[in-house]
């Protein structure tokens, strides 16, 4: 009788675990089965299968295009926001500095404003100040996201450093300058390349802010949204599959970076 | 000689509790200067403020000759070995070592000899290699050494360096830092609130107290003859006894003791008949008979305590009614001591007079 209800909890546990999993799962196998259907249209069953649309998709001009485009605005996004995270986790990391909480408070806005009002705000923000809709507002719009993300990474990396690592390079002969870019910032090694990958991921699946600060340029979630418009078909599929197995293997391996500066 | 660090009248104040009150301190070049205290009597602020981390309030730090107190730490020709060693942990072995070296701008050559050259210094040649992570806490604490050695600094301060380690470790590193203090001739500054490290280890020894300098002195001549209270219960075990004088001789002063008469030495200070004094008497100095043995301040007593310690027996024994005294036996007298019933004695010279005025204060 005891074990059969100190069972029951966990069974429950599990079950309610497999069907979250399976309703995660789902779509993803569905949508990248899809992608293996040899017809022009998206419906069960599939029948036909074929590589086909893999290689329409990475023949399409738009869909290079676009892929290269939002490369290079997260490269531009995540460069700003690692300079800029950095330099207020240190900021926020002085010992004694006034309003520590309000600064980090203040820093990690953006990481909780609904990204709606956050791409509304921005927009009426750029026409104010007479900066055009395109690939400068939206590397603004990114960066701002981005910045919370990397002042925490680096913050929780710098609680761990010992304090007189910096004394030590500083007793040896080091200014402040010499002491940060030889012992501080490899010590944050790790840390960083966590966040910038991070950025990154968040800058490429920007859909919101990208609407509204983009130009006529497609990023490549406003492609894809702009071909969905046009009617399913498998190639969509197909250039999905290849952003979520991308973006999934840069995350794990972000998760594995951030989780080794978590135990070294 | 020319002292190599020169404290002049040196003050720190944090906020409105003061850490070193009027510090007064010459160091002799190529000396084991150590400074004792309890934590808090103001010794690592003395340490800091010579490193450069903090800026005194008032006073002045002079080393070798040149004003240092509101230099930086970069721009002192001294280096610390941190408590916790601080060894940076994404550079290996030679790395760490050679910091320093390549902040000062020397050539690669050259600093490439220096680090083996110091490696080999603590038979660590064969971990230039490896990271800080991979090493015992004893290789650690030679490595953080040797960087703080590699850029000759006129002065290596040491911060508890020896805290973190275990006490068998701890004492072959006593041996070895001050093997490598005589084979280097560099003048060390090691602050600790270990009385055995200061004993074993220095030439000189500060005690501080309470951001003041209590007494300056060579290991023996502090055990020995202690100047106040205070330094006599901090660097070994004694019996503090309070007495009255009742006669002065060329000798040894006569005093009395709850009652009963004791000789001890003045030891350099004036005391006159009536002064209220204290007796500074080691528990070593003690010897302990079964019969009267003929010594002078011999006395009955009665074994109140034993405590048996391995390499000797401590006993409490009750002289007079309320007055105990404590006692080291060598195991060899421990086992004719039997019986209750003892007589103890000591010689006059191996007791100290403090006046009153001084231990009290």
């Amino acid at each position: 009788m005891r074990s059969l209800f100190s069972d029951i909890p966990r069974t429950a546990l599990t079950m309610c675990y497999w069907a979250f999993l399976l309703y995660l799962l789902v779509p993803l196998i569905l949508m990248m089965a899809m992608s293996f259907k040899d017809a022009n249209y998206v419906a069960f069953p599939i029948g036909e299968w074929t590589l086909g649309w893999y290689a329409e998709v990475v023949q399409d001009k738009q869909f290079l295009d676009a892929c290269l485009y939002s490369i290079m605005i997260a490269a531009a996004a995540t460069l700003a926001s690692t300079i800029l995270g950095v330099w207020i986790a240190m900021l926020i990391s002085v010992e004694g500095i006034r309003g520590q909480v309000v600064i980090f408070a203040l820093a990690c806005l953006p990481a909780v404003v609904p990204g709606m009002i956050s791409a509304i705000s921005l927009r009426i923000f750029i026409s104010t100040i007479d900066l055009p809709t395109g690939t400068a507002a939206i590397i603004l719009g990114h960066t701002v996201h981005s910045v919370p993300f990397v002042v925490v990474m680096a913050l929780t990396r710098l609680r761990s450093m010992p304090s007189n690592l910096v004394d030590a390079a500083r007793d040896l002969g080091a200014d402040s300058v010499v002491a940060f870019f030889r012992v501080t910032l490899p010590y944050l090694g790790p840390a960083i390349m966590g966040g910038m990958i991070f950025c990154v991921l968040l800058s490429i699946d920007d859909f919101v802010r990208t609407f509204f600060l983009g130009g006529y340029r497609l990023t490549l979630p406003m492609l894809i949204f702009a071909k969905v418009q046009g009617g399913m078909s498998p190639e969509i599929n197909a250039m999905a599959t290849i952003v979520l197995l991308v973006t999934a293997a840069v995350g794990l391996y972000a998760e594995y970076l951030t989780r080794r500066s978590r135990t070294r | 000689m020319q002292p190599v660090v020169h404290f002049d009248n040196v003050t720190k104040y944090y906020g409105r509790t003061i850490a070193v009150d009027g510090l007064d301190l010459a160091i002799q070049p190529g000396k084991f200067v150590t400074l004792l205290g309890p934590s808090g009597c103001g010794k690592s602020t003395t340490l800091r403020m010579l490193g450069g981390f903090e800026t005194p309030n008032s006073g002045k730090i002079m080393l070798a000759g040149k004003d240092v107190t509101r230099l930086p730490p970069n721009k002192r020709d001294v280096n610390i070995v941190f408590q916790d060693y601080a060894l940076f942990p994404h550079m290996d072995v030679a790395r760490n070592i050679a910091f320093g070296l390549e902040l000062k701008g020397h050539d690669s050559a050259s600093i490439h000899r220096r680090v083996l050259e110091l490696l080999d210094l603590v038979q660590l040649q064969a971990y230039a290699k490896r990271m800080p992570s991979e090493l015992s806490g004893g290789q650690r604490q030679r490595v953080a050494l040797m960087r703080a050695l590699a850029p000759d600094p006129q002065v290596l301060l040491l911060d508890e360096p020896l805290s973190a380690l275990d006490a068998k470790l701890r004492q072959q590193m006593q041996g070895e830092l001050k093997s490598i203090q005589e084979k280097t001739g560099k003048t060390f500054l090691f602050v600790t609130h270990d009385q055995d490290e200061a004993l074993t280890m220095s030439d000189q020894i500060v005690i501080m107290n309470k951001g003041k300098v209590e007494q300056i002195g060579d290991p023996k001549s502090l055990y020995a003859s202690p100047s106040s209270v205070f330094v006599a219960s901090f660097i070994g075990d004694a019996n503090l006894l309070q007495g009255t004088v009742t006669g002065v001789g060329d000798r040894a002063t006569a005093l009395n003791w709850n009652g009963t008469s004791i000789q001890a030495s003045a030891e350099g200070h004036v005391v006159k008949q009536g002064d209220k004094v204290c007796i500074v008497l080691r528990p070593e100095s003690i010897r302990c008979a079964a019969a009267a043995s003929g010594l002078p301040n011999s006395m009955p007593g009665k074994i109140r305590h034993r405590v048996f310690r391995g390499n000797h027996t401590s006993l409490t024994v009750e002289v007079a009614q309320g007055s105990q005294l404590n006692a080291l036996v060598h195991p060899a007298e421990a086992g004719a001591l039997s019986g209750e019933d003892i007589f103890v004695g000591w010689e006059p010279s191996s007791a100290t007079i403090i006046p009153e005025q001084i231990a009290a204060a």
